[in-house]
Parts: structure tokens; C-alpha cells; sequence
């Protein structure tokens, strides 16, 4: 077991959710390649620490999991709120949000 | 020989249950797949030999977040025409990821030059994890707390539904 395994797993796995976000338009399936992306980075904070015999990698992958949480609770609560207003869960819907009027 | 395996197979459980959550159509089988990539993600952790971090992974990724978004996913209960209508997803998902791959070839060559082997240290026990977490990371701690009331309080402020007062007007 190579610290390069790791490694090359925490590329493909940020690589998906930089997919995800990109080609998909459902906002869950944006919303979980965020939380995925983050979920690699914390992959490779662990792999790190464990590589350097040092735990500072590991207090903040633990911090990270807590913005985690964090960004799963304002996330969910967002997509509630947009679907309660317009009935739908398409991205392209809610270009409105960008226009300065 | 016994660890190489144990991490192959969770490596495919990951990679799948990302492919599974990006591809779908229906919302709750991504979210099925979401959950099998956070639950081999705390099994890697384990391998790693930072336990904290594996049981704090499945306490709050996959009992918290990833219920969470289940709960929400089946409470919002969206039809079929609420779903974005994405005819061509898969080409979508083949270009995107043609677009990507030079960005993971680099990510990878980059994070090898790191040297190749890991150090025989001992396992990262809570013990340890709680020392620094109270000593030189008390502050970004303290910010975690606060971030989490704000999460808190902006999630029920945002996900509130508007509340009609009816009586005493009269």
C-alpha cells in the first residue's frame, strides 16, 4: 500500500465531482459534487498526515468535515427554499439569481 | 497484500458510488450512491490508521449528511417534470470529462513527487488528535462552533416557511 494509490484516488474522485458540478443540472446531484470534491481534499489531508507522521493533518480534516456539515445544512435549506418558490430543481431556472435589476 | 486488496475494493465502492451519484437521473439513487462513497471513505480512513477521523466520518457524513439530504430529497419529493430535462447527459458527462483529464494528470504528477512511502509512525489516536485540537488549533475550533450556530440559524431562517399570524387584528 503506496501513499501514490491514495493519490491517484483522490485525483479521480475531485475529478467527478469537478464533472459532476460541471455537466449535470439537477441541484442535488451539484449540491453532493461539492460535498465529494470536499470529501477528497479531506482523503488527502488524511493521507498526508498519515505520510509525515504528523496528526495537524488530521485536526483539519476533522475541522473540515465539520464546514461539511456546515455547507450541508445552508445547502439543503437553500434548495428547499428555491424548489418551495418555483416547483423545480433545474439550475438553468434560476439564472435570475445573477441579473442585477 | 491483505491492505492492497482491502483498498482496491474500496476504491471501487468510491469510485462507483460517484459515478452512480453523477449519472443518475432519479435524485434519491444519486444520493444512494453519495452514501456508498462516504461509507468507503470512512473504510479508507480506517486504513490510514486515523480512527478519530474514520468513526467521526461515519457519525457525521454519513449519519448526518448524508440522511440529511435523503430526508430532504424525499420530503421535497420532486415529480418527474420537475427534474431538469437533460437529453444529452451522457455526452455531456464524456465531454466534461475529456475537458478534466488533463486537470487529473497534472493533480496526480503533482501529489507523487511527494515521497513514496509512508512513515512508520504509530496510529493517530484520539488522544493525540484531542491534544493539538486544544492547544494549537483552539481557535480554528472555536471559529467551527461559531460557523456551525451561524449554518444553524441561516438554514431556519432561509428554509422557513412564511408564518401567517391570524387572530387579534380586529
Amino acid at each position: 500500500m503506496t501513499p501514490n494509490m491514495f493519490f491517484l484516488l483522490v485525483s479521480i474522485l475531485f475529478s467527478i465531482g469537478l464533472v459532476g458540478i460541471i455537466s449535470r443540472r439537477n441541484l442535488f446531484v451539484i449540491y453532493m459534487s461539492i460535498e465529494l470534491m470536499l470529501s477528497s481534499v479531506n482523503l488527502l489531508l488524511a493521507t498526508l498526515s498519515k505520510l509525515l507522521g504528523d496528526a495537524n493533518g488530521s485536526v483539519m480534516a476533522l475541522l473540515l468535515i465539520a464546514v461539511i456539515a456546515a455547507e450541508a445544512a445552508l445547502f439543503l435549506a437553500m434548495i428547499t427554499h428555491l424548489y418551495r418558490q418555483s416547483r423545480t430543481l433545474d439550475s438553468d431556472h434560476y439564472k435570475k439569481l445573477s441579473k442585477v435589476k | 497484500m491483505l491492505e492492497i486488496s482491502i483498498f482496491s475494493i474500496l476504491a471501487l465502492f468510491m469510485i462507483g458510488g460517484a459515478l452512480a451519484m453523477i449519472l443518475n437521473k432519479q435524485t434519491l439513487f444519486s444520493a444512494f450512491g453519495f452514501l456508498l462513497a462516504m461509507i468507503a471513505l470512512g473504510g479508507l480512513f480506517a486504513l490510514l490508521d486515523s480512527r478519530f477521523l474514520a468513526i467521526s466520518q461515519i457519525m457525521v457524513a454519513v449519519g448526518g449528511v448524508v440522511v440529511l439530504s435523503m430526508l430532504t430529497i424525499l420530503t421535497v419529493n420532486a415529480k418527474e417534470e420537475a427534474l431538469p430535462d437533460e437529453p444529452n447527459k451522457f455526452k455531456w458527462v464524456f465531454f466534461t470529462s475529456l475537458l478534466v483529464l488533463p486537470f487529473t494528470l497534472l493533480l496526480y504528477k503533482v501529489l507523487s513527487t511527494l515521497p513514496d512511502y509512508f512513515t512508520k509512525g504509530d496510529s493517530i489516536d484520539s488522544k493525540l488528535i484531542g491534544k493539538l485540537l486544544f492547544s494549537e488549533w483552539v481557535l480554528p475550533f472555536e471559529i467551527v462552533s461559531i460557523l456551525l450556530l451561524a449554518a444553524m440559524l441561516g438554514a431556519i431562517i432561509i428554509a422557513r416557511d412564511k408564518v401567517v399570524y391570524k387572530g387579534d387584528k380586529s
